[in-house]
């Protein structure tokens, strides 16, 4: 499978993660593209929805945000890495993810019995959520995996995980878990 | 005489002052506090991480602030990046820390507005790192659609934040049942790409290998 992997740490908070992440999917035979979004420029999302009505696809803005929504249309699984910030994502993630609209269709369907869209492409990517925290906060760490669960819904991701790993976490362990559990 | 009281309405979306569903509905509290006495002002979060002086002086009033509405709307069962980022300046820079009362409205383009759960639980959680005390939140659907009832709705919330009473629970109606909305959505993006010449396209896959 080909996964990427949206880096969105903002300092060198989750090095130790993205190591154990790289390893862990190497060994369940995916190929990884990491994008570290804190190099990247990529302009908020101006709720326009022109990816939807007139750029079919394709966000008006011309930065970096196009190849990153191509990159996840393009991919199996598409990995979160953050530190978890008041239980979600952090800002650094959360630009690429809001530049992901273009990859979902306007139209509503009715999933898990609640309103959500279609992806746009063929196959939606399985999605997996790796948090880091300083020190284990069992409340942190319930948001951001309901988050991630939520988030797998509106993707339609067919396979979704997440774990949340402080520095006292086997973090190779926990890698290859959450590898078992998409692939 | 009694101190004077500053109200914040800090709006979220990238549509900004005038033109969100955001600001709409911020903007019937805000007005309610402003009849109750409070110093009112509104500050657009996207207009202030565009700059480190925008942010300067954004934080300068969040400061300054006793009460803070901040209203957005849902972006991907969270909050618009800038957003996150403007927060995360606010938490780790203690700005507002055992002074701001925090209030969130979030609003959500689906018709469920459990929806926005999530959401609200990050919300309360800033509060608390933030050292902001949290007076609660809504979270409304299909608010886009119905916005002048909820923003009538939202009138017996603002008087409790004014007057420091128990927020009341939403007494929203809903508009109408989630299939219709379904429906009548899909009806109007259809509507929305004609405009732009662009129906043909609205399934285009662009990045298909
Ligand atoms: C990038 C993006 C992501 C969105 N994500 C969601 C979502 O997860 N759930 C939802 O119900 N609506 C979602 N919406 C819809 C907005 O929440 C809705 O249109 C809102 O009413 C916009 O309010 P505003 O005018 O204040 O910007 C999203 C919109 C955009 C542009």
């Amino acid at each position: 499978m080909n996964a990427v992997v949206l880096d969105g740490a903002r300092g060198t908070e989750c090095r130790g993660a993205l190591a154990a992440l790289q390893q862990a999917l190497a060994e369940a035979g995916h190929t990884t593209e990491v994008i570290p979004l804190r190099e990247r420029t990529i302009a908020p999302c101006r709720g326009c929805f022109g990816c939807w009505v007139t750029t079919a696809g394709e966000c008006v803005i011309d930065d970096a945000g196009r190849q990153v929504a191509r990159a996840i249309a393009r991919c199996d699984l598409l990995v979160y890495l953050t530190p978890v910030t008041f239980g979600g994502v952090s800002s650094e993630l959360k630009k690429a993810v809001d530049r992901m609209l273009p990859d979902i269709l306007p139209f509503f369907a009715r999933v898990n019995g609640e309103t959500h869209h279609h992806w746009r492409y063929q196959k939606s990517p399985r999605l997996m959520g790796l948090g880091v925290l300083p020190r284990p906060d069992r409340e942190a760490e319930n948001i951001f995996k309901t988050l991630i669960e939520r988030n797998a819904l509106n993707l339609n991701a067919p396979r979704t995980a997440a774990a949340v790993v402080t520095p006292e976490s086997d973090l190779r362990a926990t890698a290859a878990a959450l590898a078992k559990a998409v692939t | 005489m009694m101190a004077e009281r500053r109200a914040l309405l800090l709006i979220g979306s990238p549509r900004g002052i005038g033109h969100s569903t955001s600001d709409r509905l911020g903007g019937r509290v805000l007005d309610v506090l402003k009849e109750h006495g409070f110093l009112t002002e509104k500050l657009h979060v996207h207009a202030a991480m565009a700059s480190p002086q925008e942010l300067e002086s954004a934080l300068a009033v969040i400061g300054a602030a006793d009460m803070v509405i901040l209203s957005l709307p849902l972006y991907v069962d969270s909050f618009p990046a800038p957003v996150i980022a403007f927060l995360e300046q606010i938490a780790e820079r203690r700005i507002g820390a055992g002074r701001a009362r925090l209030f969130v409205i979030i609003q959500c383009g689906f018709p469920e507005k459990e929806q926005n759960a999530t959401a609200l639980a990050i919300a309360e959680r800033f509060a608390a790192e933030a050292g902001w005390s949290w007076l609660g939140g809504v979270g409304l659907g299909e608010a886009e659609w119905q916005h002048k009832d909820v923003a009538r709705a939202l009138a017996p919330v603002a008087e409790a934040i004014a007057n420091g009473t128990a927020i009341p629970q939403s007494v929203l109606r809903k508009a109408m049942p989630a299939w219709l909305y379904r429906f009548g959505g899909n009806i109007m993006w259809r509507l929305a790409a004609r405009k732009h010449h662009a129906t043909r396209s609205l399934r285009a896959r662009p990045y298909a290998e």
